[in-house]
């Protein structure tokens, strides 16, 4: 097994190393996302101020989504699979290709070394947010399907971002179709507001996109909307989108690397 | 033993979208498409044998680069076939990718911010190479490119001739048995040049290495090979000796005078005038029908001399004149 995956692991260890270089970078990153919790703090109370509480999510529950929602986007928004765009660009993925190893596989893998760098990130982050704002912590069970979740939520997002990417095959630039999706998955996926703020039949429609997997669906869990026996449907709507793009993806870039191999890419 | 790479009527046709010129013929071309067929390589058939250094060279677009890429697996010929090791690389990539190693002088394989030892490292885990056969290959390949003070740094501070060892030592590492390089020396100064130049020759001759040169610095493929397979519009036109196409097309020697002041047309017999300018004059003549000092004698007499000297011809000037005006078997029924 350890030879199999050998390579992989290193990718994921030279991504982390590589990603660690840009140091100014990281810290902006770091810093920007805190000044965001403390922006939402004041937005969120500002809104409830003037109306009663929608639903059953008070004020600190609400302050809690919008800060778990930006600690996740440290991890999520990293597009694991800009490398693909990269490569494509510059001509090294032929030199990929001739290598004894499965291309997707090592894209997915330098995408989990850049994000486990971010992730680690996460706690000082959070360290720092917590000056800032009151995070309401759940029971263990439900952090632990929320960390399941939100694993589920990561792979999904990859997939999705490798589909996307992958385009790039075809047309060499994504950037313009990226900001498109990217800003609308922002708002689809309950990033920004929870997908219950949503009337009839626009939030039953949002809650059937796609995009609910990524953001809405770890984030009800954690803030306790989703009650405990919704959660074995919540997880597997989440990897239903997951098998899709999953095999979306596996389409995709078989298509790609005939295209290559036909057409010299 | 059969020949470790082997191809046979090997084309490749690439379709391409036919692009209108202009502004206008661009917004038409997104919308109706109409393609157009390129044939790159038009049924190439060669036979390399193991521990064989070939100069595989041609013009820009001649087709080496796309059967270098078919030969290395990551692009299908439209038809013939081809055997690497006993493998058809497009259907096996993954495998053909354990036997060979690659060298591109114009792109990198080593990652970019990190140290170059890093690069290394990660080869040694994609390959599987055996630790002790990694360190035995590290240190022999950092002796001898003098790498000792570039491992720890990171890629983008070295400079281009420093950074193409490191490539070198990352194609070599895994010990395969066919190395392609593509323009390996392109933009090197001399010192870096001999240096790859040397090394080239000791993995071929020590290592029994087969190597596939592809470059368009004819002095690599004067110093480095015996036999150069010569490629033109897809087409192998001289696949053979260095030695005996210099021979063959050597037998022209140029003779260059110069005058004391402008002659308008000058000749000699037993010579043909190349070109003339300012006051110098270049004649080419065959060394088997003519004599130089009689030339020069013949020159001395009619003209007011201050300088004269000949011309052997390199292999770059002959290689030049091949793709000019084609390669014929007897070069003196070539056309002019």
């Amino acid at each position: 097994m350890s030879s199999v995956l050998a390579p992989y692991w290193e990718f994921a260890k030279k991504a982390f190393a590589r990603e660690a270089t840009y140091r100014f970078e990281v810290f902006t990153e770091m810093g920007s996302l805190v000044l965001r919790v403390y922006l939402l703090r004041c937005l969120w109370t500002a809104l409830y101020a003037q109306n009663a509480a929608p639903f059953n999510l008070p004020l600190h529950s609400m302050i809690t989504y919008a800060t778990v929602a930006l600690l996740m986007s440290l991890v999520l928004e990293i597009d694991g699979t800009r490398l693909i765009r990269e490569k494509l660009r510059d001509g090294t993925i032929a030199t990929d290709l001739m290598k004894p190893i499965v291309v997707p596989f090592y894209f997915f893998s330098d995408g989990v070394g850049r994000t486990l760098l971010y992730a680690v990130l996460v706690v000082p982050t959070l360290l720092v947010a917590l000056l800032l704002v009151h995070v309401d912590v759940p029971a263990p069970a439900t952090l632990g399907v929320f960390a399941l979740s939100f694993l589920i939520a990561y792979c999904v997002n990859f997939v999705l971002n490798f589909c996307m990417n992958s385009i790039a095959f075809w047309t060499l630039e994504t950037f313009a179709l990226q900001l498109i999706v990217r800003w609308i998955s922002d708002l689809l996926s309950g990033q920004i507001i929870p997908l219950t703020f949503f009337p009839g039949l626009i939030g039953r429609t949002l809650f059937a996109l796609p995009f609910a997997a990524i953001y809405s669906t770890p984030l009800l869990i954690y803030v306790g909307i989703t009650p405990r026996d919704a959660w074995g449907a919540a997880l597997t709507v989440q990897l239903a989108w997951l098998a899709v793009f999953g095999t979306l993806a596996f389409v995709i870039w078989q298509a790609a690397s005939r295209r290559i191999v036909v057409q010299g890419g | 033993m059969p020949p470790i790479i082997a191809t046979r009527d090997l084309r490749k046709v690439f379709r391409t979208v036919r692009r209108r010129p202009g502004a206008l013929g661009a917004l038409r071309t997104l919308v109706s498409r109409d393609y157009e067929e390129r044939v790159a390589v038009a049924g190439v058939s060669m036979a390399v044998e193991a521990g064989e250094l070939i100069g595989y060279i041609g013009p820009n677009g001649a087709g080496k680069s796309t059967t270098i890429k078919m030969l290395t697996g990551i692009l299908a010929p439209t038809s013939g076939e081809i055997r690497v090791a006993g493998i058809v690389p497009s259907e096996h990539r993954k495998e053909n990718g354990r036997n060979i190693g690659v060298v591109f002088g114009q792109r990198s394989q080593l990652y970019w911010d990190l140290p170059l030892v890093e690069s290394f490292e990660l080869l040694r885990a994609i390959y599987a190479i055996p630790q002790d056969r990694y360190r035995r290959n590290l240190d022999e390949f950092v002796e001898l490119l003098e790498m000792q003070d570039l491992l720890r740094t990171p890629v983008r501070q070295l400079s281009l001739g420093q950074r193409m060892r490191g490539d070198f030592a990352a194609a070599m590492l895994h010990d395969p048995k066919i190395v392609y390089l593509d323009e390996p020396t392109i933009g090197l100064d001399v010192v870096a040049k001999e240096a790859i130049r040397n090394f080239i020759a000791r993995v071929n001759s020590e290592r029994g290495t087969t190597i596939i040169l592809t470059t368009h610095d004819l002095a690599d493929v004067e110093r480095l090979c015996r036999r150069i397979v010569l490629i033109d519009k897809g087409a192998i036109i001289y696949d053979g000796d260095v030695e005996r196409i210099k021979n063959e097309y050597g037998r022209y020697r140029t003779l260059v005078v110069h005058f004391c002041e402008r002659v308008a047309a000058p000749s000699l017999e037993g010579a043909e005038l190349l070109s003339v300018e300012e006051a110098t004059a270049r004649f080419r003549f065959d060394r088997n029908r003519e004599r130089a000092d009689r030339l020069i004698r013949q020159a001395s007499e009619r003209y007011a001399l201050e300088d004269v000297s000949i011309e052997e011809p390199d292999l770059e000037s002959i290689i030049r004149r091949i793709y000019i005006e084609g390669y014929a078997r007897s070069p003196e029924e070539a056309p002019r």
